[in-house]
């Protein structure tokens, strides 16, 4: 069964790694102890301590933070638990006039901004770009992925998390408190 | 996949029925709990898999041969495959791999439909099917599939699939966007057995001929499919002589339950249990051109929504809920014919080992919306599937970046695939440089740029999405059959989206009219975007930029040539575009959107600027190694204005050498000055919600085709409307 040294690992994240190696990797049957091994090396680049107990972008995890599982930045950067679409916490600029598409598609190179809005995530702890949506209005924002973390701990990995959660996205209640407080 | 009660006359048909019942009683095919033949003896179950894969790609090679098209001739755009007798493909040829599972539908239709009985199924003979209604993903494309027996029994299929150049659809050609309905689709083949003897019927041909403006090819093709399926069915008759025919009746079972099993390991091993969701949409923006009916003058936005779950036991369901309406367009599909493509989609992403049926076992599909354009036939059972992958590969695109997601949580970031690049074809169509009618595809779509990775660029005219054998074959070659000189055949710079690392780069082709009296330019859409881009701003990299072509007719080219003047040979400055530098013409259309037909017949001289795009981004456009935009920089392949204010990368270039340098210092102080630009134009997303509910309720800035699109996906799909409803908190009968 195929293992790598951890130094491999953080070299073939980073993109540092020769194409001839990586595509040795590809070939060989998976690593199973890779799982382990990646949330160590993003557990040591990180200035915070809470337990990563999945990874969800380059910048996003999930973390254990006492009893909750809340999503946080590689910069500290808190976005709530994670059953709630991240992105209700973030900051967000929109395009959505040929004025701001140009800064980034120009000429020919441009959508139409009749049909569609460039939606930019920002993380408010240190400016990184989370994730960009391009979608017409009236599109509520993806919630990319709930995952089913008990399920995966328990039996996929065969260990158990500190307590269970009931896995339900929470994204709609919290915009029905944003409504009521509008109507207050 | 549901048969019906069995049959004693029909003892495939009975297998067929006890075999959905060992899936559903043991959660494996064919109730193989154990694989006994591999366990036996690895070294000869291996060897055997080798074996038939080569005889399948010598069918490829030989069917190739004797085709005629350049399609399956120069671009391989073809497949050959062995199934089991009750239809399961065990395994494929190289090419077209979108097909396997279309193939082994419909060779499963045969038995259920009791061909068995009537009209029977003997040695020799020859079934084909192109119709929609019956499992056919578009009638361009034309499967065939011949028994082969051993000794009397039925002990499995060969089957091919080829594009043709025309299927007789009401406009010519094969990418039939424009086709308003089913009565526009060209010659039907429905399931029908048309030859014995390994020959075809003589009305077969006189059907072709009458019904097909390029019948040579069209026939010369049905003989490359027929061809290579005659080559499996001998070398497999010599494999069973060889090893045994009940040894190769097993063996072929065990290969599609192994490949089953690959894919369910490989996602239980490598992806993360849960809730996956991705929106995506695509335009066919029609309003004002020339069209066939008057309801086709419109614009149309399509929903192609993905959600993905994946349970405890690593199975998977996949929905459309929300997908949008059929359109007055070819560009509807079938559930059939989108199970196919999701095998096609899950072979790049999922199982890599043994290609086969196996995987359609390991994940379901909900049936998509009634009435949507991926379920058409309840609404409108005449619906048109002229160019049916068009809105199914760019659904399909999402399952590249859903994977690579899950992939990338698990930590094997070598497998992340960012989404997909899009499928804009073209198609000449006239009199040729040897004076005869032609219709024909060029073969430069079949090379996109491949999706980043996750610790690398993607590749540039490497791969496609609907096979990986990317190939838009020599220049010299497609101007042996299409009246067009090349004046370029270039990278297409920042054609890859904007992210750490962006998708491997299209390539323009850039084409002179030559040697003809006249002749339309079909700028095709097998897939495209051109008045937006894709939802794949994955992990915050920018989507790739709309497929826009461009021509000149009545052109100053000849002028500019005796003259030595500079030509037209790349697409330059969006804003500045060569054909809009270089020529004078009667007709300047330096930003079109596509897809469309040229409204006069192009002449000589006359230029066609045809960009196939590269596939999409992946992260901060800002955590781009300085490195690499400079590499890119070197060339040719981004610009400064893009490293600057995109990449955050201040970069000069020597005048005398050429050469481009990075000043890193500077590149971290713009760096640093993008990230607090970020936090200041940047507002919660509560305020922006708030804000953006009011619009939505009044409309504001929706074009027409949003809204109707809306309309159709909120009417189609109760639950999808409510979450929707629900999220912006409208009213419960709130409709756009």
């Amino acid at each position: 069964m195929a293992s790598y040294e951890s130094e491999e690992i953080e070299r073939l994240i980073d993109g540092k790694l020769p194409w001839s190696r990586v595509q040795e990797i590809m070939r060989e049957a998976k690593d199973p102890d890779r799982f382990d091994k990646w949330i160590a090396v993003l557990q040591s680049r990180v200035p915070w301590s809470e337990r990563i107990l999945l990874p969800l972008t380059p910048c996003l995890s999930i973390v254990q933070k006492q009893a909750e599982r809340v999503v946080k930045c590689r910069c500290g950067h808190e976005f709530g638990d994670y059953r709630v679409n991240w992105k209700l916490a973030a900051l967000i600029h929109v395009r959505e006039t040929r004025e701001q598409l140009r800064e980034v598609y120009r000429g020919r190179e441009q959508p139409d901004p009749a049909w569609i809005q460039i939606r930019e995530y920002t993380c408010p702890g240190c400016g990184a770009q989370l994730e960009v949506e391009a979608v017409p209005r009236g599109c509520p924002p993806d919630f990319e992925f709930l995952p089913d973390l008990d399920t995966f701990y328990e039996t996929w990995l065969g260990r158990r998390l500190p307590d269970r959660k009931a896995n339900q996205d929470r994204t709609l209640e919290v915009v029905r408190g944003w409504s009521a407080g509008e109507k207050r | 996949m549901n048969a019906s009660v069995p049959n004693p006359e029909r003892p495939v048909h009975g297998r067929l029925v006890e075999n959905d019942r060992l899936l559903k009683e043991t959660g494996h095919l064919f109730g193989l709990r154990e694989l006994r033949r591999k366990q036996e003896n690895p070294g000869s179950y291996e060897a055997i898999w080798q074996i038939l894969q080569n005889i399948c790609n010598t069918g490829w090679t030989v069917g190739c041969k004797v085709s005629s098209s350049p399609i399956a001739t120069e671009g391989g755009d073809a497949l050959w495959a062995l199934h089991l007798p009750t239809g399961e493909a065990v395994c494929t040829s190289r090419g077209i791999t979108a097909h396997p599972g279309l193939l082994a539908l419909f060779v499963r239709s045969l038995i259920e439909l009791g061909y068995e009985e009537d009209p029977g199924i003997a040695a020799g003979d020859v079934f084909e099917n192109n119709d929609p209604h019956y499992g056919g993903i578009h009638p361009v494309d034309f499967d065939t599939a011949i028994p082969i027996f051993h000794r009397g029994e039925l002990v499995a299929w060969a089957s091919a699939v080829s594009h043709a150049n025309d299927a007789g659809y009401i406009v010519p050609g094969s990418i039939g966007f424009m086709n308003p309905s089913v009565f526009g689709d060209g010659v039907p083949v429905t399931m029908e057995k048309i030859g014995a003897k390994d020959r075809f019927y003589p009305w077969y041909e006189m059907r072709i001929r009458s019904r097909v403006r390029t019948p040579d090819w069209v026939m010369g093709d049905a003989r490359g499919r027929l061809a290579g399926c005659i080559t499996i069915r001998e070398r497999v008759l010599e494999v069973i002589e060889k090893y045994g025919r009940d040894y190769f009746r097993d063996v072929i079972q065990e290969y599609v339950e192994d490949s089953r099993r690959y894919a369910v390991m490989r996602v239980k091993t490598q992806a993360i249990p849960g809730r996956l969701r991705k929106s995506n949409f695509k335009d066919l923006a029609m309003a004002g051109k020339r069209v066939l009916l008057p309801e086709q003058d419109v614009d149309c936005l399509f929903n192609l929504p993905l959600e993905l779950e994946i349970d405890a036991e690593a199975r998977l369901r996949l929905s459309l809920q929300g997908a949008s309406g059929w359109v007055p367009f070819g560009e509807n599909i079938t559930p059939t014919a989108l199970v196919s493509a999701l095998l096609n989609g899950y072979s790049h992403v999922v199982g890599f080992d043994m290609f086969n049926s196996g995987p359609m076992a390991a994940w379901t599909l909900d049936t998509p919306p009634e009435g949507s354009w991926a379920n058409p036939f309840p609404a409108n059972y005449f619906a048109s599937s002229g160019v049916a992958w068009a809105p199914a590969v760019m659904w399909m695109s999402s399952l590249y970046e859903a994977f690579g997601r899950l992939y990338y949580m698990r930590g094997y970031v070598e497998e992340v695939a960012a989404g997909a690049a899009t499928t804009m074809t073209a198609e000449f169509v006239g009199t040729d440089q040897y004076g005869n009618f032609s219709a024909a595809l060029a073969l430069d779509q079949a090379s996109n740029g491949s999706p980043a990775r996750g610790m690398a660029d993607g590749e540039n005219s490497a791969w496609c999405i609907y096979t990986p054998n990317g190939d838009f074959g020599n220049a010299e070659f497609g101007e042996s059959y299409q009246p067009v000189l090349y004046l370029g055949r270039n990278v297409e710079p920042d054609s890859g989206g904007y992210g750490k690392f962006r998708g491997g780069l299209g390539h323009t082709a850039v084409w002179m009219i030559m040697n003809t009296p006249g002749i339309s330019y079909q700028c095709g859409c097998a897939g495209i975007r051109s008045k937006i881009v894709a939802n794949h701003g994955m992990f915050g990299a920018y989507p790739a930029a709309p497929d826009r072509p461009s021509y000149a007719s009545g052109t100053n080219l000849k002028e500019r040539i005796d003259a030595r003047l500079p030509l037209v040979h790349e697409r330059g400055d969006p804003e500045a575009p060569d054909l809009a530098v270089h020529l004078r013409a009667t007709t300047l259309e330096p930003d079109l959107v596509a897809p469309f037909v040229t409204p006069e017949p192009l002449h000589e001289y006359d230029v066609v600027v045809h960009p196939i795009s590269g596939a999409q981004a992946q992260g901060d456009p800002l955590e781009r190694d300085p490195e690499h935009v400079r590499a890119d920089l070197s060339k040719g392949w981004t610009r400064e204005w893009v490293a600057r204010q995109v990449h955050g990368v201040i970069a000069a270039q020597d005048p005398a050498s050429g050469e481009w340098t990075v000043d890193l210092e500077a590149t971290a102080a713009r760096r640093d000055e993008i990230r607090r630009e970020r936090l200041r134009r940047g507002v919660p997303f509560r305020d922006w919600w708030s804000a953006e509910r009011r619009k939505i309720q009044a409309s504001e800035g929706m074009h027409p085709a949003v809204l109707q699109m809306w309309r159709t996906s909120l009417a189609a799909s109760p639950g999808y409307a409510a979450e929707l409803r629900g999220f912006w908190q409208l009213p419960e009968d709130f409709e756009f």
